[in-house]
């Protein structure tokens, strides 16, 4: 009796054995990719805040340029070893040291120009010509927002503050934000992320107004939020924490926690509802990537016409002029959510705007002044009203 | 002469021996293989080391690269030129540092030599980064997209070669003696390789550049619509599991099931396709996982939502995977082996498992402090492949190379452990019997329940466990 029943235990453990892996596999092969797998998929409800709405919103490019030139840009990043590399050790200026690509550090730098910022910032900056790489490479990111509320009132706001003490306070003189900054006029500065061309310049702002309501990334390092205090700060930092936080009627930052190149951490971006015409997208970077944020906003937030009306801003694509088929899937993909305007510029990358233009997307072209390359882009000084 | 063309392969022959007993050699190499690693690591790739190779596709064509010259080098030329009485006698750590040293110097020269300076001035002028500057690229982006190209032709032959060996037995050149059979497989596969690569990969370059390469590629590529990207990821997904399948096939799972057929062609033929229907299982199940983890990915969005790097993160989970897979199989002594076949192959899987889901898990939560890599998945210079092949090389420079030195010695094998080791390539433990017909259905259901239970806890796991914070 045992004799016979033990082999054919045997044999059915490892038929069981050998079935277990091969009805696993024949799951995960022939249903796993297939259309009825999806289907029991649940789709999520939108959650739609109300964050209520302005009338209109003006955009105006303080600077779009982050650098110059981009062999430079990209060479530097190449020797100091890639782009995962910390960016204060880079040796760009304000951090640069004098001993060489990616020996820098954020303490050499600072040392070096703390006691010129914010008040000596032309010493300060031609303390660092001398140590950094590349210095006159730099330029910087800005954009001023005003916001007209449904009752007529305006609102003006500064999205970052860019990179090049020397570029930032020309641009800035250039479209009166000195002065805007110094009477108060403008009401929060937003650092949409830590990067260099977006952060570094925060000095220049400090130097016109040391107590404006700042808002960042909770996402920042050490040496940035140290940054912030070595530049004179004295006002109310406020650190995003939230996905949403609301900036005022129609206006809302919403938070992306995203790893991005050259040890920087998070984004914050914002959006607008537009009484009638729908929702307006503007970023940084928007290194989390245009689709996860149109996908993000079309989740979370309320807004008129249910209607994506228009974007400005860095889109993040091909910033050093690189190609990668996802950036193809992104151009290819972008039409099905269907702006009306598209203002873009900086990290976009030129060919990514001349795909857009030659996909047909309506994209506001610009005056190419002021260092601004190409007309594809809105460049500096150009302004788009939403 | 004749040493070199023995009917049995080097690594067949020996057996690996503990020399303490107890955990000890796993201990003592586990410490050994860590300390080596970070330190090449922190010499080659670190991004914050010395030469910094972790561009990231310059490393990246390295490590796989030097995988292949390792799998040649081993399996397919059979340590060829290095005579079998030196490698039975000589120190491992000379061994180690002698056939490593002539590895990289074949990769050197085949990178160089064959897809730079050949096929990179005469044949496609993306092989070649000079040429790419020389049009106006920056220097940094032509030396990846060069580089990006060369890798992808590794993560091909990764699979192919192996394939060779452990699924087709060297098949129908097994009776040659080396070098004329390692450069015949060789240039089979190559020659595989090749096609494979322009059938999935050269439409992913000729896109890289503007306008689309549509003369000579095609483009989009044929893959768009059932992927849902234009990007080759989409093959990377399906290749590397393909070479993760080829080494669990050939180690813990002791080449069960398809060494039960007793009909050479069939059972060849039947490994090679077996492997691949086991890889697309795989793939498309782990793409499947996450989106049930992360939502539906949404084409044209960039990191972990975008469909193009959850097919990358098909092929880099199933590296994970082969890392626990390998490091079970020398350094876990393949265990268990007490069971039947079928048993061992089974509970090999869930422990191999295991330890390939903790090695993610402590991958992602620690790798940026120590690596010089970015925080979260999807960073586009994340590439956890480059950190994980650069240890499995080096898990084979150990085991291969060095004969597991110093937890393990190598010793022949007597007349009778090679026959069992034959009777590895062509089994007959496992039998037809009325009762094993009831297991295999009873477990075909059991597997399918778990399947069905995973899928369905999987959308929970994304909602409440935060890996990356
Ligand atoms: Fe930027
Ligand atoms: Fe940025």
């Amino acid at each position: 009796m045992t004799e016979q029943k033990t082999p054919n235990r045997r044999d059915f453990v490892k038929g069981a054995a050998t079935g277990a892996i091969g009805g696993t596999l024949l799951g995960m092969g022939a249903y796993s990719y297939s259309p009825l797998a999806y289907s029991r998929m649940s789709k999520v409800a939108r959650q739609q805040a109300d964050f209520g709405a302005c009338r209109s919103v003006k955009v105006t490019s303080i600077s779009e340029t982050s650098w110059f030139n981009n062999a430079h840009l990209v060479g530097d990043i190449h020797a100091a070893g890639g782009l995962l590399v910390d960016q204060y050790s880079i040796n760009w200026a304000p951090f640069g040291n004098g001993k060489g690509v990616a020996q820098g550090s954020y303490k050499d730098g600072i040392d070096s120009i703390k006691k010129m910022i914010p008040g000596d910032l032309e010493e300060a900056w031609a303390t660092q010509q001398k140590l950094a790489l590349h210095p006159d490479n730099a330029g910087g990111y800005s954009c001023l927002i005003e916001v007209e509320d449904l009752d007529g009132t305006k609102h003006k706001y500064l999205l970052d503050a860019g990179w090049s003490y020397d570029w930032m306070d020309q641009s800035f003189k250039r479209e009166a934000i000195d002065q805007m900054l110094a009477s108060g006029e403008i009401e929060a500065l937003i650092l949409s992320h830590e990067h260099f061309d977006h952060f570094w310049g925060f000095p220049v702002v400090m130097k016109y107004n040391n107590k404006i309501p700042t808002y960042a990334h909770d996402g920042f390092y050490e040496e940035g939020m140290q940054y912030i205090k070595d530049s004179g700060y004295e006002g109310d930092l406020k650190v995003i924490d939230k996905e949403l936080t609301p900036i005022r009627p129609g206006m809302m930052a919403i938070k992306f926690n995203v790893p991005i190149i050259t040890r920087v951490y998070g984004e914050v971006s914002l959006a607008f509802n537009i009484k009638d015409k729908g929702l307006v997208l503007i970023s940084g970077c928007n290194h989390q990537g245009i689709l996860q944020m149109t996908s993000t906003a079309y989740q979370k937030l309320k807004y008129d016409n249910d209607r994506f009306y228009g974007v400005y801003g860095g889109l993040h694509i091909s910033p050093f002029e690189d190609w990668d088929p996802k950036y193809d899937d992104l151009v290819i993909s972008l039409g099905k959510w269907d702006f009306e305007r598209v203002g873009c510029n900086h990290c976009t990358g030129h060919l990514t705007a001349k795909k857009f233009i030659e996909a047909g997307y309506p994209v506001v072209k610009g005056t190419a002044r002021f260092r601004t390359s190409s007309p594809d882009y809105l460049g500096n000084g150009d302004t788009i009203t939403f | 002469m004749q040493v070199d063309n023995q009917a049995v392969s080097y690594l067949e022959s020996r057996k690996l021996v503990k020399r303490w007993s107890g955990p000890w050699p796993a201990v003592v190499n586990t410490l050994l293989i860590f300390g080596f690693f970070y330190a090449t690591w922190w010499i080659f790739q670190d991004p914050r080391g010395i030469m910094r190779m972790y561009t990231p596709y310059v490393g990246y064509m390295v490590c796989r690269w030097l995988l292949i010259l390792f799998i040649w080098l081993a399996y397919i030329f059979d340590f060829w030129p290095f005579k079998r009485t030196w490698l039975n006698s000589a120190h491992p750590l000379l061994k180690g540092v002698v056939l490593t040293a002539v590895s990289v110097a074949a990769m050197l020269l085949l990178i160089k030599g064959f897809f730079i300076e050949i096929l990179g001035n005469f044949g496609i002028a993306y092989f070649n980064p000079d040429r790419l500057m020389a049009m106006g690229l920056t220097d940094f982006y032509s030396i990846e997209y060069a580089a990006e190209a060369v890798m992808m032709f590794a993560a091909i032959a990764s699979w192919l070669s192996p394939s060779w060996v452990v699924a087709c037995e060297n098949a129908p050149w097994q009776k040659l003696t080396q070098p004329t059979r390692g450069i015949t497989i060789v240039i089979v596969t190559f020659f595989l390789s090749m096609i494979v690569y322009l059938l999935t990969m050269h439409s992913h370059m000729a896109i890289l550049f503007y306008p689309w390469q549509q003369y000579t590629a095609i483009t989009p590529p044929y893959w768009e619509g059932f992927a849902n990207t234009v990007s080759g990821n989409f093959h990377i997904a399906w290749i590397m599991c393909c070479t993760v399948v080829v080494w669990v096939y050939e180690s813990i799972w002791q080449r069960y099931p398809f060494n039960l057929i007793q009909t050479d062609w069939l059972r060849r033929t039947s490994s090679f396709f077996g492997i691949i229907l086991v890889a697309l299982c795989m793939c498309f199940f782990l793409y499947y996982a996450q989106d049930l983890v992360w939502g539906e990915a949404i084409r044209g969005t960039r990191r972990e939502m975008a469909p193009d790097w959850r097919w990358l993160h098909v092929g880099e989970t199933a590296i994970f995977w082969l890392v626990g897979v390998l490091y079970l199989s020398f350094y876990g002594g393949n265990w268990p082996t007490k069971f039947s076949r079928p048993v061992n192959v089974l509970l090999r899987t869930l422990i191999s498992l295991a330890i390939g889901a903790a090695v993610y898990i402590i991958y992602y939560k620690t790798a940026h402090l120590f690596l010089g890599t970015q925080k979260g998945f999807s960073h586009p210079q994340q590439f956890p492949m480059i950190p994980t092949i650069w240890l499995i090389n080096i898990f084979l420079i150990n085991m291969w190379f060095m004969d597991g030195w110093p937890g393990w010695k190598a010793v022949p094998k007597t007349a009778e452990e090679l026959q069992e080791t034959r009777n590895e390539v062509v089994a007959s433990d496992v039998r037809w019997t009325p009762s094993l017909g009831k297991g295999l259905l009873a477990g075909a259901a059991a597997g399918a329940a778990v399947y069905f239970a995973v899928i369905t806890v999987l959308p929970w796991i994304g909602e409440t466990v935060t890996i990356v914070k």
